[in-house]
């Protein structure tokens, strides 16, 4: 049964090749705001299916060490997909199923649920806003494939600022919470499976570089369009610096 | 208390600045320029004045978030470089007023730039390990913005990017030296990590000392920060950015890596291996940065390579022990550097004005009508005077200075590669042509007496106020220290290859040998000039290793429906 509830979780907390399970869910909805807030709700879902087994202190030694190098693997599986991934749904995708395996070395060493929960937000909040501005793109320019016209940030400013915002909070950049969630998670594990998690972090800063190079860089070879409201802007600007706030507040600062 | 209290502004001026631009002054070009210009006028005398408190009152100060991040050190380390980030910053700050007048997003420009400064900041003056990991991974963000702030040219965002991912490999050793060092000392703050490392039994994992471990991987860190050879490919092509990054990169961020290794001196001091491989990667470092320097027609790329060669006598002078000289190294360079980056338009504009080809021997005769080989001066006495000289004025400069550190092998190595420089220096200026060679070796022996003496005081004086306990410099030097027969047979084998390098130089351009190269050894020259013309194919491998990888990435999307 709790292994069962286990394989349940990895298909919504991703786990490869479980995750399949969620990208295909969230790819299977509504681009936007839909595919947002599934991002959001998921992990959620598959952290509370976790917390219907017994804790993973009470589990053999040899299985709580298997499930890190699972969740390790699976991660920088995701990681390394994501470096060719040039649709931004897509890329997301891959990201926030790489970056959600901290959830699993957390909850292998034994995490609370809250804490938990915490870490999810650290990727999935940035990860939902991603998926939200790719719904933008694609009513705005019929594909969320950054690379086709270039240098949207001539002519959609305040959508490629949100979406480098949230793509350096998807790859845990200081000060935002996945930052701080990677330290901790990475401080609770044995050391010898940290040597397997840093080249995630030069996967991540690598994805990321990909990404921008094709929107930020280069002249728009599109036809002329509407950027985001300066309200949703406001919006995913304030969601952003709330998970700052998250951050440092996970981090040991007093505010 | 006071130090405490006023230190944490430093860095709070230029982030408030930044985000008072970012949210009020976004279209308003000139209000933004002179908001950052003015809080860093605020920063750099603020700055100053609590490094002149510390000179006249002395005491280390330290600001406690009360967490595990955001506690900062105010020790004389993190003093005199707030003072020097601030004053290079202010200079970048005050040339970029008109040089970036007519470039799109000029208030962004000053906002990144003023995150930087204060990012920069909050990196030297860390007191835990985590705020040291934050700000040294945001620099390479940061960076990458303002790299690649002309979004027009590809060629800017290609080489920002370069940039960034050597940063993310940098940070990957840091990463795990934190790591290390927390786990095994159970905490994030430095001045505990320290005592502990000191008063503590010597902690072992995989069978290595925890301190050698972390020292190698912080030294790690530190070269993919401070370019060194093969992670320097980056450096060269980051002129693609605007020239006032360039300078604020080339005279400061690029000098990071000097800073880490006297951050973690205590550290080191039980990790004498990783200093000789500091040594040997420093060298190596110069030496080809050098060389690569001499190759270049661009002014800025060849500027790129002369950071790269003195970073590695920067870091070559920390694995001698010499973690002080690093420090005013980086000082000195930066400023020096600063100033060449921020001139090099000037150059340009008079290279265009002047052709500046060097004067033909026979036009000289035949059509100035000036003798074309103008008197040397002998030999023999050029030789010992470029030889001699030197050894004499550094060892007495230095011997009058510091006696007891005249014994140190790491002082020696110094003095021997200022035996090296000097007297290069002397038989380069014997090779010119003049009217009156002895009126110009006099000027240069006078210049270099002046430059050796000034140097031995100032970094004598700086090297006791960076570190006033004398044990722990010579600490240092010992764990840099090798068997001393070992030692005597390098300096040896050194010296006869220089004098010989003298040498072979000499007769080579007295009997004009590279124009009768043939056979096996034109192939040699031909293949050794194609090697450093493509910068040693170092750029290559690493494209071929990216795309394998992208090549992967592809087929396994492919195959699992990029799912």
């Amino acid at each position: 049964m709790s292994l069962s509830l286990c394989l349940l979780a990895a298909s919504v907390l991703p786990l490869f090749p479980l995750g399949w399970v969620f990208n295909r869910l969230v790819a299977s909805l509504p681009a936007g705001i839909a595919q947002g807030l599934a991002a959001l709700i998921l992990p959620q879902l598959g952290i509370a299916l976790l917390g219907l087994v017994p804790p993973s202190s009470t589990w053999p030694v040899s299985w709580r060490y298997g499930a890190m190098a699972w969740a390790t693997g699976s991660a920088l599986l995701y990681a390394l997909r994501a470096l060719s991934a040039r649709d931004l749904g897509i890329w997301t995708r891959l990201m926030l199923s790489s970056g959600l395996g901290v959830v699993w070395l957390g909850w292998c060493a034994g995490a609370p649920a809250a804490v938990l929960r915490a870490v999810a937000v650290g990727w999935s909040l940035p990860g939902a806003v991603a998926l939200f501005l790719a719904g933008v793109l694609v009513r705005r320019v019929g594909g969320a494939y950054i690379g086709l016209q270039g240098g949207l940030a001539t002519v959609m400013p305040r959508m490629t600022a949100s979406l480098v915002l949230a793509a350096l909070a998807l790859t845990a950049t200081p000060v935002f919470p996945a930052f701080f969630a990677l330290w901790r998670g990475l401080g609770s594990i044995p050391l010898a499976f940290v040597p397997f998690w840093l080249p995630l972090i030069f996967l991540w800063g690598w994805a990321a570089g990909r990404l921008f190079q094709d929107l930020l860089f280069g002249d728009y070879r599109g036809e002329r369009v509407a950027d985001i409201g300066r309200p949703s802007a406001a919006l995913i600007g304030l969601v952003l610096l709330a998970a700052v706030v998250l951050g440092f507040h996970r981090g040991g600062v007093t505010l | 208390m006071i130090l405490g209290s006023l230190g944490v502004w430093v860095p709070v001026l230029p982030a408030a600045s930044a985000l008072v631009i970012l949210a009020f002054l976004r279209r308003a070009r000139r209000p933004a320029a002179r908001v950052s210009v003015a809080t860093l006028v605020l920063t750099l005398a603020l700055a100053l004045a609590l490094l002149v408190r510390y000179l006249m009152e002395g005491g280390v100060a330290a600001v406690d978030s009360g967490g595990i991040f955001g506690s900062l050190w105010l020790d004389p380390l993190s003093l005199v470089l707030w003072a020097f980030v601030s004053g290079i910053s202010l200079i970048v700050h005050i040339y970029s007023v008109r040089y970036m007048a007519e470039e799109p997003g000029y208030a962004r420009f000053f906002a990144l730039l003023d995150l930087m400064t204060a990012v920069i900041l909050v990196m030297v003056s860390a007191a835990n390990l985590l705020t040291l990991l934050a700000a040294w991974f945001l620099v390479g963000v940061l960076l990458y913005f303002l790299l690649g702030h002309d979004h027009r040219r590809p060629a800017a965002g290609r080489y920002a990017f370069w940039t960034q991912i050597t940063y993310r490999f940098g940070d990957l050793p840091l990463w795990f030296a934190a790591l290390i060092l927390v786990h095994y000392y159970h905490s994030t703050s430095l001045p505990v990590i320290f005592a502990r490392i000191q008063h503590g039994p010597p902690a072992l994992l995989w069978g290595l000392p925890v301190t050698e471990l972390a020292g190698f991987l912080l030294a790690l860190a530190a070269f993919a920060r401070s370019a060194q050879f093969p992670l320097h490919v980056w450096l060269p092509y980051t002129m693609d950015g605007p020239t006032p990054v360039s300078a604020l990169m080339h005279a400061g961020i690029v000098n990071a890596g000097g800073f880490l290794f006297n951050r973690f001196a205590p550290l080191f001091v039980h990790a004498g291996w990783v200093l000789h491989w500091a040594f040997g990667v420093g060298l190596t470092t110069a030496l080809i940065g050098s060389g690569l320097m001499l190759m270049q027609n661009d002014i800025k790329r060849s500027l790129g390579y002369s950071t790269m060669g003195q970073m590695g006598f920067m870091v070559m002078e920390c694995g001698l022990g010499a973690f002080s000289l690093a420090v005013f190294h980086l000082i000195a360079h930066g400023f020096f550097k600063a100033s060449l980056f921020l001139g090099s338009g000037d150059v340009i504009g008079d290279a265009r004005a002047h052709d500046g080809v060097p004067p033909d021997p026979i036009y000289t005769s035949v059509v100035e009508r000036r003798p074309a080989k103008p008197s040397r001066l002998p030999c023999l006495v050029a030789a010992s005077l470029t030889v001699v000289v030197p050894i004499v004025v550094l060892s007495l400069s230095h011997f009058f200075v510091a006696e007891h550190l005249f014994y140190e092998q790491g002082v020696v190595v110094l003095l021997f590669f200022g035996w090296v420089t000097g007297a290069q220096a002397l038989f380069a200026a014997h090779k010119m042509s003049q009217q009156d060679p002895w009126r110009l070796m006099i000027g240069i022996l006078a210049s270099f007496v002046v430059i050796v003496i000034g140097y031995t005081l100032i970094s004598h004086y700086f090297g006791r106020f960076l570190y006033p306990d004398e044990h722990e410099s010579l600490m240092l030097y010992r764990a840099a220290s090798i068997h001393e027969l070992s030692f005597d047979a390098l300096v040896l084998f050194l010296a006869a290859v220089f004098v010989g390098g003298w040498t072979l130089t000499f007769f080579t351009d007295s009997f004009e040998l590279g124009r009768n190269l043939g056979g096996a050894w034109r192939g040699v020259y031909l293949g050794l000039y194609a090697l450093l013309s493509r910068e040693l194919y170092v750029a290559d491998v690493y494209e071929r290793i990216s795309q394998i990888l992208l090549q992967w990435s592809r087929r396994l999307n492919v195959w699992l429906g990029w799912c």
